[in-house]
């Protein structure tokens, strides 16, 4: 990640210590925005009476993954940020919209497909993939996310 | 990190040792991650990232911890985000300590025989597969000088580039993105992670074999 030379130089609790600051920076600069901002989206979403209309008009696609309708709003905040999406299912499950298992199956299918347009320049451009094939890496992590939402609840099955 | 270095990694790539430090942190990495000694009473309780996490105290009297109860909208978002600090602190000082050990590089080697079967691809592309667990930049800049390089065909670029931007970098983004879901998340960190890199296998064949579909259909345009 970030400059190998300066790295040699340093001891484990060094490294440790490093990376928990990274770690403290993630927490500051990505993960209490997006907390905000989604905790801000779903009161709104709420208190506007707009929830319960998302949840009756996508709950048949929803379903087809074991997930409520309201579920949808998760995965729309995660094409723009995998944080926002994963913050989205965290306020929704506070709110009691969805439940552990719902808010676990949305977990790995966030991380899987977020931040679909930022990444596709960050990775698909920098490799210089022929412009001929970009619609179908585009389509590649949200086909990847609908089969972990199955391979989840598949494991969690399993596991509970 | 200037493309010239990433070009030495290139090269290096097949120079590169991995010692028993690395297998011991990549074992650790796997057994902190996975939650298998949660609910281990012995020692081995130690080598759990759950437990090593602990609890928030309480306040006398009180029944929860530092985020309290009832609390809603954007105040109830920026307390909660401070308590993921110490999951986020905790967990990406163990990976950096662990990726300085070697602990990805091992699991680069591990995979290494394997690209041809798993991603149709050659295993000169191991250090830029380990480099996507952490980054989402890295692999990619990699990739580009592999291609330019001829070390990797059209195709193997395109169904790497697949694999690297599914879930990128997979576990930064799993305990960094996804720490609002970790105190939620019934299935321990490890295996979410596991989840991710086994659909990202998945996404990338289905890339490798529309390639192939697509130069059967088009054979003129090769």
């Amino acid at each position: 990640m970030g400059d190998v030379k300066e790295e040699k130089t340093l001891s484990i609790p060094e490294y440790f210590m490093l990376g928990a600051k990274k770690g403290f920076y993630i927490t500051v600069e990505l993960i209490a925005p997006a907390m905000v901002m989604a905790y801000v989206i779903i009161t709104f979403l709420q208190l506007s009476g707009l929830m319960p209309l998302i949840g009756q008009a996508l709950g048949p696609v929803m379903g087809l993954f074991g997930l409520p309708g309201e579920a949808s709003v998760v995965l729309l905040a995660a094409f723009f940020a995998k944080a926002a999406g994963a913050a989205t299912a965290a306020s929704m499950y506070a709110a009691g919209v969805l439940t552990a298992e719902e808010a676990t199956i949305l977990f790995p299918a966030c991380i899987t497909m977020g931040t679909l347009v930022g990444h596709f320049a960050r990775i698909v451009l920098v490799c210089k993939v022929r412009p001929l094939y970009y619609p179908v890496l585009l389509a590649t992590p949200i086909i990847d996310a609908v089969i972990v939402m199955y391979l989840t609840r598949f494991v969690l099955a399993l596991y509970l | 990190m200037s493309q010239n270095i990433e070009h030495q990694n290139v090269k290096e790539l097949h120079e590169q040792k991995v010692t028993w430090k690395g297998w011991l942190s990549l074992l650790f990495l796997v057994v902190c991650f996975s939650g298998v000694f949660a609910h281990s009473d012995s020692f081995l309780r130690a080598f759990d990232l759950t437990a090593l996490l602990g609890q928030f105290g309480h306040a006398e009297g009180a029944k929860v911890s530092l985020q309290g109860t009832g609390g809603s909208g954007a105040r109830e978002a920026f307390v909660l985000a401070l308590t993921m600090a110490p999951t986020t602190m905790i967990a990406q000082g163990l990976i950096e300590v662990c990726q300085h050990l070697g602990a990805l590089t091992a699991a680069g080697k591990l995979f290494q025989p394997f690209f041809r079967v798993l991603l149709g691809v050659p295993g000169v592309v191991g250090l830029a597969f380990v480099s996507s667990f952490t980054s989402s930049d890295v692999g990619a800049f990699m990739t580009k000088n592999m291609a330019d390089e001829k070390l990797i065909t059209d195709d193997h670029r395109t169904i790497f580039a697949a694999y690297q931007y599914a879930g990128s970098a997979t576990i930064n983004n799993t305990i960094g993105s996804g720490a609002a879901l970790l105190p939620i998340t019934l299935l321990p960190v490890g295996i979410i992670i596991g989840l991710i890199i086994v659909v990202k296998f998945i996404g990338a064949n289905i890339v490798r074999f529309y390639l192939v579909w697509h130069h059967r259909r088009h054979p003129e345009a090769e």
